[in-house]
């Protein structure tokens, strides 16, 4: 509470900053609501006063027309089979791995995190190339599980360096009563870790899964075919056919809106954890 | 009983070994190892089907450097880096101290700010392409308001593309970069501003004079994290413009995806990812380097 009283502004500068916070604010979601609004108004409404911010008949054709047109429970589904796969390797080989290089505390381990966490920053880019060439030859192109795995190997070291630092948090005391009662390693971290890894676990999924979710450049590269396409990379492909020749409003407004809505959804009844699991990521590096 | 106990030793390292192998596995196979091939390879005559490998030393990168695009592209990387992190990075400090100040509707802004975040760079590149149009929402709205002149095709012109690309970036990434600067913010001291107070210190005191070297880590984190960002960005540029006009808006990071799978120019693409990657490493190493020294000396 002390924070929120602040710096010891007058109270009329207060004000002044919420005036100017609140028209900034709208502003900024002022593209949003504009692509929100026509995705709800007839097309000649569109066509004749797109400015207008609110449509005078509400239509549910254009959102229906591009469901249909990018067969969108498939997308949907393929997104969501990814993001799953995905997030089950980077949760469970994340927490093996920051949890073998926390208890080991080796010089060795100790190395190969570095190693590990020297890797965040490398770009995508510089493996991409080689990483499809091989894709291709395990037989991994077009596959669920070949996304899944590029995903991993790309985010693996950050997710192992988020788990790693909270782990080490943790008093080592805990593993070493659990040992003196004849707890493996194995079961002290199922019995005594894993239950205190839920929050950051939650981090996790949020640093990672929502880039995940939202992706295009892993998707373009490993799915080429058309049945596999995500729902960021359907809608890509959607904007070559109809989008730039600004002759299909409907669509691309109705598209962007449904594209959109599963995350939207996510987000307002979880947007406590999304604005604090944004930070914990950054603020640990 | 001693040597039993090495051993016990050794058999819980070896154990704490097995736990990591299968990420250390995925990491390899799927990233690691395709890096040194790119590193390895970019030096050869590979095209990822041929068997017949051979040495060709630095030709791959003498033709990339030397191809009459590869200007064009660095100019608009450096940039797109040298407008957009300077400003995100101020704009999001300026918010991030707004937002600290509201009160309580605080959390408000910053849930709005960060909501565009959340959205697939797809979806916020096909909003701004709407806008952007030549018959887009911007240019009504300047008809609209009496500006006619101001109206014009912003990303099909030379001089509007990249200022229109980076409004489009720092629209989408600023609420990020607020929350971690408001992170910062909420570890100052509340006193140390209060006692500022009594000795009449001036606004813009406090602010470079307390706030800033008090959050110097969150600036470094923003500052690093902005560079890469920006450095790697691939969905928003592609959808947003594809490179185009020509190469006017192209990136090292978007002309690597050219390279490899569009020409399918493979042994070019290994030669400019390397290129990428030695570029990336050595300018945020040389940030964070001038960035800890800042630190350090403003305690």
């Amino acid at each position: 509470m002390k924070a929120r009283r602040l710096l010891g502004y007058r109270r009329r500068s207060r004000l002044g900053v919420n005036v100017v916070m609140i028209i900034i604010s709208l502003l900024l979601v002022l593209p949003l609501w504009y692509v929100l609004n026509n995705a709800f108004k007839v097309e000649k409404e569109i066509l004749r006063q797109p400015l207008v911010l609110l449509p005078s008949t509400v239509t549910l054709e254009n959102v229906v027309r591009a469901f249909t047109a990018m067969n969108y429970p498939l997308r949907f589904m393929n997104s969501v089979v990814i993001l799953a796969l995905s997030c089950a390797f980077l949760v469970s080989l994340g927490t093996l791995a920051a949890f073998g290089i926390a208890m080991a505390n080796s010089k060795f381990m100790n190395r190969v995190y570095g190693v590990l966490v020297a890797m965040i920053t490398l770009p995508f880019q510089l493996a991409m190339v080689p990483l499809i060439f091989m894709l291709k030859g395990l037989g991994l192109m077009n596959t669920y599980w070949g996304t899944a795995l590029v995903y991993s190997g790309w985010f693996l070291p950050f997710v192992i360096f988020i788990y790693t630092g909270f782990i080490r948090t943790i008093p080592r005391e805990l593993e070493e009563a659990g040992r003196v009662d004849g707890c493996g390693l194995f079961r002290s971290l199922l019995s005594i870790y894993i239950p205190l890894l839920k929050s950051v676990t939650g981090t996790v999924l949020i640093l990672r899964g929502v880039p995940i979710w939202n992706d295009l450049l892993v998707s373009i590269i490993t799915l080429s075919r058309s049945t596999l396409s995500t729902l960021p990379l359907k809608l890509y492909s959607f904007i070559g056919t109809y989008g730039s020749a600004g002759t299909k409003w409907t669509l691309v407004f109705g598209s962007t809106v449904i594209v959109s809505a599963p995350i939207l959804l996510v987000f307002l009844f979880l947007q406590r954890y999304f604005v604090k699991g944004a930070v914990a990521g950054a603020v640990k590096g | 009983m001693e040597r039993r106990g090495l051993t016990q030793a050794q058999r819980r390292q070896f154990a704490c070994f097995l736990f990591t192998l299968p990420a250390l596995v995925v990491v390899f196979v799927f990233f690691l190892f395709p890096m040194l091939r790119s590193l390895v390879y970019s030096f050869t005559n590979w095209d990822g089907i041929g068997r017949d490998v051979q040495w060709v030393g630095l030709k791959n990168f003498v033709t990339v450097v030397t191809d009459s695009s590869f200007r064009q592209v660095v100019i608009n990387t450096l940039y797109l880096i040298v407008i957009y992190v300077p400003v995100l990075n101020v704009v999001a400090l300026l918010l991030a101290v707004a937002v600290y100040n509201a009160g309580r509707a605080g959390s408000i802004y910053k849930s709005m700010l960060f909501f565009p975040n959340l959205l697939s760079m797809t979806v916020i590149a096909l909003i701004w392409k709407i806008i952007y149009n030549q018959g887009g929402i911007l240019n009504q709205f300047l008809k609209a308001v009496g500006l006619k002149i101001l109206t014009r095709d912003w990303l099909g012109l030379p001089q509007t593309v990249l200022p229109a690309m980076s409004f489009t970036i720092i629209w989408f990434a600023v609420g990020y970069y607020l929350l971690i600067y408001l992170a910062g913010l909420n570890t100052v001291p509340v006193d140390l501003y209060e006692s500022a107070e009594v000795e009449g210190v001036t606004r813009a005191q406090k602010l470079f004079r307390i706030t800033i070297p008090l959050i110097a880590p969150s600036i470094t984190i923003n500052i690093v994290l902005s560079t890469i960002g920006i450095i790697t960005l691939f969905d928003l540029p592609m959808v947003l413009t594809r490179g185009g006009p020509g190469y006017l808006s192209q990136t090292l990071a978007l002309h690597v995806y050219f390279y490899a799978f569009v020409q399918l120019q493979t042994t070019y693409a290994l030669a400019l990812a390397v290129l990428l990657g030695i570029f990336a490493m050595i300018i945020t190493s040389i940030q964070l380097r001038l960035l800890r020294r800042r630190e350090e000396a403003s305690r």
